[in-house]
């Protein structure tokens, strides 16, 4: 449970907000590559954290991430023509290039200088591992670039989705460190998806549905490590890594690819589930890509020339009460991705906390809301940057282990848990 | 194009229809200091507002009559009270160890939860510049018996806690 004052300092992101500064001090993922293929390809429209942006790439290939309006009447630069190195505005002819700097204003004369003072905000754009990223802080403060196993990895080894979700990204995110879900709601997935099935320790996951929970804090964020009982008294570990603010990883099973996700806020209403699979040691099998494309695992199938998922809050997420009832699936919503999206975005579109009965075991919720609040506070207040902005912070990954009862996961799975190049994953 | 049940119930607008009624009634939480370290802090947090939280700064045990063991808490106030009956009548039990300290007391502790399907949760406080090992042992002496184990590096951390869960 959180008061209201609480729950509106963790959901509030936009500019100004303590949150909101949180979120401008890190690398965030916005776009595809794909969405901008080639160099002058048509502009997109972004909102992030509450800001209305065009991302473009130019003639020269150069990517631009700009305020979404001409700064001469106000229109819309997705009208923009995106040609010679710039954004013409089809209105009266203005032109902004990468860095939102005015460079032609057809009316005035070039040697008056008048474009020189025009100017939109832009923000740096760059594009790693099939994902382009932004950072809308301060330039001083600029973070190391993204160096997240699944974007450094050759494009080969890995497969990038994103969706939107109608609701506030700490739900969504909540979802992500929430291990003990799975074995309710995901569990009709666990032997059936391509993606999941097959992998000798999904039998601990829905043989013990009451894990135990061992929460750690690492520099950048949390471990959350889920117990459920294995042969011969030892015990079965599934870590997840969650790095500030927004970075969740999900334990691998078997030799599948390792998945994870982040969960950034488009407006307070909505957010991007990015949704990555990556191996690291090998490039992902025809029929694994086939299976993600086809929305399987963490990945959903899409409304056509969108990323809006195809069974969405306008068709009741497709729901089917006789696969429910059936035990096909647990609550009758097919595919592990909108499982989760269904149940979150039923929460409403800022999820009221202050009405929640939280339990013991979900103190991995407890303390990442906990840390969330005193890096916003602090730097908002006092300007204290917040952990999880080093490369060593990036360099996670989750693991499932089984050990003896006397061991601690945290020292036990500790190389398991730090990316490493050439190093498989360690999962059961 | 109709909307769907559930896009029309999703939007703020419908949110704001939820009803107010309390949902859960007050628990009873009880909170343990397994040693004099966390009994120092148990003292503090014990002076915030809470709706009900019971706070003990110690475990003592008495031979009885009969050869058996009889546990006592003592609270803040210098009372004590039977174990059984606090574990009993408790909806969750916190116990808070500090860091390499004597945190052999949760045993008991412990199986009276199991008697009574309480839920155990155990969390370890280092105090200033500790050593790792510390930490460790205390994990170890907490790890069978808590159904939820955490470090709190962050003092008001505990408050958090006790707070989300409506102590």
């Amino acid at each position: 449970m959180l008061k209201k004052e609480q729950n509106d300092l963790v959901t509030q992101t936009g500019p100004g907000t303590p949150m909101g500064d949180l979120f401008r001090s890190y690398w965030l993922p916005i776009l595809l590559s794909e969405e901008l293929p080639e160099n002058d390809c048509p502009p997109v429209r972004v909102k992030v954290l509450s800001e209305r942006m065009i991302a473009f790439r130019d003639s020269e290939g150069k990517l631009g991430l700009i305020d979404e309006f001409c700064a001469h009447r106000g229109v819309s630069l997705w009208f923009g023509r995106n040609e010679e190195c710039g954004l013409r505005c089809p209105y009266h002819g203005w032109k902004f290039d990468t860095t939102g700097q005015c460079v032609d204003v057809p009316s005035e004369p070039a040697e008056s200088g008048y474009a020189n003072k025009v100017k939109l905000k832009a923000y740096p754009l760059i594009e790693k591992g099939g994902v382009l990223w932004t950072y809308m802080g301060p330039a001083e403060t600029t973070p190391p670039e993204p160096e997240w196993e699944f974007a450094t990895v050759p494009l080969n080894q890995s497969f990038t989705s994103k969706r939107l979700q109608d609701n506030n990204w700490l739900q969504a995110m909540e979802g992500g460190i929430d291990s003990s879900h799975v074995s309710f709601l995901h569990r009709g997935d666990l032997n059936n998806d391509p993606l999941f099935k097959g992998a000798a320790g999904n039998k601990y996951n829905l043989a013990d549905s009451k894990p135990v929970f061992e929460v750690v804090e690492a520099p950048g964020g949390l471990y959350i490590g889920a117990r459920r009982n294995a042969e011969e008294g030892k015990f079965y570990w599934r870590i997840t890594p969650w790095v500030m603010p927004c970075f969740t990883m999900v334990p691998p099973r078997g030799d599948h690819p390792i998945h994870g996700h982040f969960w950034v806020p488009i407006d307070d209403e909505t957010c991007t589930a990015w949704s990555f699979d990556y191996h690291p040691t090998r490039p992902l099998s025809d029929n694994e890509r086939q299976a993600m494309k086809d929305g399987k695992g963490i990945h959903v199938r899409y409304v056509p020339g969108t990323y809006r998922p195809l069974a969405n809050k306008d068709n009741d997420y497709l729901i089917d009460r006789e696969a429910q009832k059936a035990g096909r699936t647990y609550s009758g919503v097919e595919g592990i991705g909108m499982q989760d999206a269904s149940l979150q975005e039923s929460m409403g579109p800022i999820c009221d906390r202050t009405k929640e009965n939280l339990v013991g075991t979900d103190n991995g919720i407890i303390m990442a809301r906990h840390r969330l609040m005193r890096a916003a506070k602090a730097l908002h207040e006092k300007g204290v940057l917040p952990p999880g902005r080093t490369v060593e912070d990036m360099k996670v990954r989750s693991a499932a282990v089984i050990l003896p009862p006397d061991q601690p996961y945290k020292d036990a799975a500790k190389e398991a848990l730090i990316a490493k190049v050439g190093v498989k994953q360690t999962s059961v | 194009m109709l909307l769907s049940e559930s896009a029309r119930v999703t939007t703020a607008q419908e949110a704001r229809f939820r009803i107010q009624t309390p949902n859960s009634k007050p628990r009873a939480v009880k909170v343990i200091a397994l040693d004099s370290e966390a009994a120092r802090l148990v003292d503090d947090i014990s002076k915030k507002p809470w709706n009900g939280a019971a706070f003990f700064k110690s475990l003592s045990f008495e031979q009885s009559g009969d050869d058996n063991v009889k546990a006592w808490l003592n609270d803040l106030a210098g009372h004590t009270s039977d174990l059984v009956g606090e574990v009993a009548n408790a909806d969750c039990v916190v116990v808070i160890a500090g860091a390499g300290e004597d945190a052999a007391s949760v045993s008991v502790i412990a199986e009276l939860c199991n008697h009574y399907h309480k839920t155990l949760i155990a969390l370890v406080v280092p105090q200033g510049s500790y050593e790792q090992d510390t930490v460790d042992r205390s994990l170890k002496a907490l790890r069978p018996h808590a159904k939820m184990l955490v470090i709190a590096h962050e003092r008001d951390y505990i408050e958090a806690m006790l707070t989300a869960l409506r102590a």
